[in-house]
């Protein structure tokens, strides 16, 4: 039997969703699979799957994921892999914790909330540019892949945090755990509802969400803002057409006299700083404070992101779309616990095994296979 | 055109014909992406001792058949049989590999060598391939290197088989595969456009050694789109057009209009006049000097060697000569795409040896490259986007209602066949993505054009559109223009002045009335 | 004296490790397979070897066999584990055109997956997994350098010096052409997938085996197989070149330990500084003449389509 991959002539209405449908459910499969050998009812599995679609509890990671996700698709749409999502996020909130815990500690030095929320947000943004600078100059100057880059500084960025952490930015008031201190109250970005909970599930569900909606605002607002920058970043600005040229074909943008190296250079930057912006309105709305260990700790959000914006097939529409999607499957993978983790460490099977499926069948949009016998 | 030399092989099924028949391909089919069917039920038997040639423009399908052939593409339809004994059987070719174990061999106008690797290691791959002389996996590149050296001593072609492929030139590494397609003991021996590049002397060099493969029973295919190549060596000719095999001739019994009129039709082929266009041409102020430009290659070779030229406002300099003696580089660096060694660029007095693409583009200065899909070109964008990135330099949004208009015109006076305008450029045909590149970088000229092959996958109705307008802009807009063909014909028709271009060095001037051996003879020497 | 056995036997296991990563990841990526599933191919030969070699021990023991030979065995297995990875990516990056990045970062988190449930409940039931690693035996430690650097020498003899090793290199310049030359993309690189895969799964396997003697679910965030492709990458996957880089990072690890432990440098910035090196390599590497002459191949990482069209 022979096995032949043609491109495809025309490519059939619906042939995106289809093909990523198909790679969901196909890594979905294999995730069961892989759950079924480590001893788990795959009905379990399932129920849990589907119970977390339609979870409140999944709102913070929607936001987050929308955010990081249009971060993540800037840089691929220009083929720039930067999968230092995690480094980038980090390194933006030491600025913050440095502001809210010392600078501006409102047992000392008080300071006008707006203000300091203002500046936590700008220094994390330049930080998480910062630091995606650091793998573009790599990219750009010699020539390095920027893969192992990004994730080289993600470990640079994980020891700088934990060595801050054990060090100067370690806490008065922690109960002997080594972490810092909570963030004072007057600079969190949260809205505390209260509701009843009373009534039937479906009222009591809405009752929660509207707490949860409520509660993380900011990265509401957040992942709106990043959204719409995106969408005019694609559709009208002129760095983004080359963006998405040096994406398709470098040598082009050269010929036409653009510097690759500056596309490069401020592509990179640019989805660094939305990752840095959303680390430090994180930090403000959720994290609260930091512990030691980061990296043992971490949600994955920049791991998770790059399901995001792959799934997306890097279409901004889709992307709250996947967001949606992967918030459900990580809640999924957290309740379920498989052989006794949590966490990150659950994630990443699950991260693997659809990212695999997808990235392979992804080639049917524009391929067909023929078998010939 | 009489039914007496329209033969396809649908009628030749008769047991007298099908004796000499070493390969039968029938019905064969294959599209791509795009609007145009590569090849639609072509049918053609290729007999032993023969030299067939396949001719047909560019674009009508003639390459994707000879790859078809040689396992690279797989057809949609269609089936290929050849003789085995006494019979034709139906074989399926998947692989180059595969095809070499039939005894089809396939040499490309850009040689298929890996630069990298020395000329005894490319061949490893085809001897161990088909085991010969006991080759393996396992083989030590030491004891195949001997064997190279044996055999091409025995077949007469020298050639140092330790040599790195990229300290080659041109005609070292199309020998080399004629050297392969010797050692493998080719029976069927496919040269698209392979020596259509070739200077004349250095083609009939050649041909002497295809009749000796002729004389031992081996078919030969040699695909161009030169009537003119057809005609000098080939027994048979057989035409493709527009996919389809229009007409299959005995080269002895036919006339060179008679091949024109099955490759245009009755229609086009009196639109194509090989007659110089004319202007009248006031040389204007010089626009572009160059001196003493020396530059290198991408292996860090210099490849451009002294190079001192000048091109007026309403000028069209033509450079001739074949194909990596340094044309590209020149381009290249005039444009800012290469780095200069040393020497000197003025754009109207302005020094832009450092200048870098950008600011040369800003003066006004147009680029139709050599590497179409690497410069000219981003597949997966639009032609709207594609031409919105090269025209648009300021601002930070980009004036979509201008750029769509702007390219609504293109497509209209070039007539390119798309879709619509915000179509990716990769689904267009290779002919359109050109019409594409060329109708933007010559209407977007201001003060002068570079262009490399600028005509070369068009059909040749196009292609005088193209030359016209390169010459109408010249005099009109009083355009400096430069032009580096590989076709000799395309440089005598368009150019006021002609340079040859050899090893790195520029021969001329001479003007399009001096004779073409003379044109030829600097090509070469 | 006993202090510089220790060291010269940490020192030998770090360079062993770090070695054959490399060399099996060179070998893969001369192919012209770009190789990002690296770490987590490491990690999961970890996760593998610790689940193989504690049964095996028990078993082989109980029979009054050696060590020795459970600890080899389990190694061999983490190879042949992770030759199957090899020879899935090499297969699906040359049949199909797709992204050699994503499918590479992707098999990168499946490893670090697979690898944390292949070792976590053999880890929780056994504490700790020295009694099952080599003896600390100096001649162990040589024997199996001796061997480890044989290797790397008969990998440069097959493939600058055989028919193969040719065709690996050519399909990783330009398959295109290697494909009209006659050879197999396909079975070259898949050869190369195999071969390279099981050295790299060998070589990860020695980390908990001969090395650190531990592991644990966190070990894939320590981030080895990037050294690795770091020195693969300066040393242009180079069997012999490789050889004084691999023993540079693997001191420099060990070094860094030692730093930790005896000048009381602050366990983070520790972990930090063979990450800094590998940046500081990677600017040697790109800012000098070393990248022309360790050029990486002239198609790493390109999607080959047998049928694509040029103009």
């Amino acid at each position: 039997m022979r096995f032949i991959v043609l491109r495809r002539k025309t490519i059939p209405r619906y042939h995106t969703w289809i093909s990523t449908a198909i790679s969901l459910i196909l890594g979905i499969l294999v995730y069961l699979f892989i759950t079924i050998l480590v001893g788990r009812s795959p009905l379990e599995v399932l129920v849990n799957i589907a119970r977390s679609f339609i979870s409140p509890s999944i709102v913070k990671d929607f936001f987050v994921l929308i955010a990081m996700g249009c971060a993540l698709l800037i840089s691929f749409k220009a083929a720039l892999w930067n999968i230092g999502g995690e480094g980038q996020f980090y390194i933006a909130t030491i600025p913050g914790i440095l502001l809210t815990l010392f600078i501006f500690n409102p047992r000392h030095n008080p300071a006008p909330a707006p203000l300091v929320i203002l500046l936590v947000a700008l220094t994390g943004t330049i930080m998480g540019a910062f630091w995606a600078f650091i793998a573009a100059l790599f990219r750009a100057y010699l020539k390095i892949d920027e893969v192992p880059v990004t994730l080289i500084l993600n470990y640079v960025a994980y020891y700088i945090l934990n060595y801050l952490i054990f060090g100067p930015f370690k806490g008065r008031y922690v109960y002997g755990y080594l972490r810092t201190d909570e963030i004072p109250e007057i600079y969190r970005l949260n809205v505390r509802v209260h509701l009843p909970m009373r009534g039937d599930p479906l009222q009591v569900a809405l009752q929660n969400l509207t707490v949860q909606l409520a509660y993380y605002i900011a990265l509401l607002v957040l992942a709106v803002l990043i959204y719409v920058f995106t969408w005019w970043f694609f559709k009208h600005c002129r760095i983004g057409l080359y963006t998405k040229i040096h994406g398709s074909n470098p040598s082009y943008l050269q010929a036409v006299g653009v510097s690759v190296n500056h596309i490069i250079l401020l592509t990179m930057t640019i989805s660094g700083a939305l990752i840095g912006l959303t680390g430090s309105i994180y930090l403000l709305s959720e994290l609260g404070r930091i512990p030691y260990e980061i990296e043992r700790q971490t949600a994955g959000y920049g791991y998770l992101a790059i399901l995001v914006s792959w799934l997306s097939l890097l279409d901004l529409k889709m992307i709250p779309f996947s967001a949606y999607i992967v918030s459900a499957l990580r809640n999924a993978g957290i309740a379920l616990q498989v052989a006794g983790l949590g966490g990150v460490e659950q994630s990443l099977l699950l991260i693997g095994a659809i990212l695999l499926t997808y990235s392979i069948t992804r080639f049917l949009v524009e391929y067909e296979v023929r078998f010939e016998w | 055109m009489s039914s007496k030399v329209l033969s396809t092989s649908a009628n030749i099924s008769s047991a007298e014909s099908v004796e000499n028949v070493i390969l039968s391909a029938r019905n064969i089919s294959k599209s791509f992406p795009g609007p145009v069917i590569a090849l639609d039920r072509v049918s053609l038997d290729l007999y032993a001792g023969e030299i067939l040639a396949l001719l047909g423009e560019n674009g009508s399908g003639k390459s994707t058949f000879v790859k078809i052939l040689y396992g690279i593409y797989t057809p949609d339809h269609g089936e290929i049989l050849m003789k085995t004994g006494r019979i034709l059987e139906r074989v399926t070719i998947n692989s180059p590999a595969d095809a070499m174990s039939k005894g089809i061999l396939m040499v490309s106008q850009v040689p298929q060598l890996i630069s990298k690797l020395t000329v005894a290691e490319n061949m490893a791959l085809t001897l161990t391939s088909l085991r010969i002389h006991g080759v393996k996996s396992l083989t030590s590149i030491k004891k195949i290197l001997k064997i190279i050296s044996e055999e091409s001593e025995k077949i007469g072609i020298k050639i140092d088989p330790n040599e790195k492929v990229y300290n080659l030139t041109y005609t070292q590494k199309q020998l080399v595969e004629i050297l392969r397609a010797m050692i493998v003991n080719a029976k069927i021996l496919l040269l698209d456009e392979a020596l259509t590049y070739l200077p004349l002397l250095e083609r009939r060099k050649l041909y002497q050694a295809l009749l000796k493969l002729k004389e031992q029973g081996g078919s030969i295919v040699i695909i161009t789109h030169k009537i003119s190549e057809a005609m000098e060596i080939s027994n048979r000719i057989a035409v493709l057009r527009a996919g389809k095999i229009v007409g299959v001739v005995n080269t002895w019994e036919t006339t060179i209009d008679q091949v024109r009129v099955m490759m245009f039709g009755e229609e086009r082929s009196k639109q194509i006049s090989y007659v110089k266009v004319q202007t009248i041409n006031p040389r204007g102020e010089p626009r572009i000097i160059i001196r003493n430009l020396h530059v290198e290659d991408d292996y860090g070779r210099e490849i451009v060697r002294g190079v001192n030229l000048t091109i007026h406002a309403g000028e069209v300099v033509g450079i001739a000569g074949i194909s990596g003696n340094g044309q590209r580089e020149l381009l290249e660096s005039i444009v800012g795409l290469r780095k200069i060694k040393s020497g000197d660029i003025y754009v109207d007095n302005v020094n832009v040896k450092r200048s870098g693409v950008k600011n040369i583009r800003e003066l006004g200065v147009s680029f139709i490259p050599d590497r179409l899909l690497e410069h000219g070109i981003s597949p997966e964008e639009s032609i709207v986007e594609n031409i919105a990135a090269c025209t648009v330099r300021n601002g930070i949004n980009i004036p979509w209602g201008l750029i769509e208009e702007i390219s609504r015109e293109l497509i209209n006076s070039y007539q390119i066949i798309a879709p619509s305008t915000k179509t990716p450029v990769k689904y267009l045909s290779g002919g359109n993505i050109l019409k594409t590149i060329v109708a933007r970088e010559i209407e977007n000229a201001k003060k002068a054009l570079i262009a490399c092959n600028p005509t070369r996958t068009l059909d040749e109705v196009s292609a005088i559109y193209v030359r016209r307008r390169i010459r109408e802009k010249a005099v009109n807009e009083n355009l400096a223009v430069l032009i580096a063909s590989e076709d000799l014909d395309e440089v005598l028709m368009v150019s006021d002045i002609i340079y040859v271009m050899n090893t790195g060095r520029l021969y001329g001037p001479l003007t399009p009335e001096a004779p073409c051996e003379d044109i030829e003879k600097l090509m070469v020497m | 004296m006993v202090i510089e056995t220790t060291i010269i036997l940490r020192l030998t296991a770090a360079f062993t490790t770090m070695y054959l990563v490399a060399l099996g990841h060179s070998i893969f990526e001369k192919s012209g397979i770009l190789n990002l599933a690296i770490d987590g191919v490491f990690f999961l030969s970890t996760g593998v070897t610790t689940a193989v070699v504690v049964p095996l021990t028990w078993l082989l023991t109980a029979r009054g066999l050696s060590l020795v030979l459970s600890t080899t065995l389990a190694a061999l297995t983490a190879g042949l584990a992770t030759a199957i990875i090899g020879i899935f990516m090499a297969w699906t990056l040359t049949k199909l055109p797709i992204s050699h990045g994503a499918v590479g970062l992707s098999l990168m988190f499946l490893g670090y997956g697979l690898g944390i449930i292949a070792g976590y409940e053999v880890r929780l039931r056994v504490g700790s997994i020295r009694p099952y690693t080599y003896p600390d035996s100096l001649g162990i430690y040589l024997a199996i350098l001796a061997i480890t650097v044989l290797i790397g020498l008969l990998t440069y003899f097959f493939i600058f010096k055989t028919a193969l090793g040719t065709a690996i290199r050519a399909c990783g310049e330009n398959p295109h052409v290697a494909l009209a030359l006659g050879a197999s993309v396909l079975k070259t690189r898949l050869i190369a997938g195999l071969l390279g895969f099981f050295i790299m799964g060998v070589g990860a396997s020695f980390f908990v085996l001969l090395w650190q003697k531990y592991w644990d679910i966190k070990t894939y965030l320590l981030g080895y197989g990037w050294l690795a492709f770091t020195i693969a990458l300066a040393a242009g996957r180079h069997p012999i070149v490789l050889i004084p880089l691999a023993f540079m990072f693997g001191g420099l690890v060990e070094f860094s330990i030692t730093l930790q432990a005896r000048l009381g440098l602050q366990a983070d910035l520790a972990k930090m500084l063979p990450f800094i090196a590998a940046l500081i390599l990677m600017i040697i590497y790109g800012s000098t003449k070393l990248r022309r002459i360790f050029e990486p191949p002239g198609s790493l990482g390109k999607v080959f389509y047998k049928e694509e069209r040029t103009i």
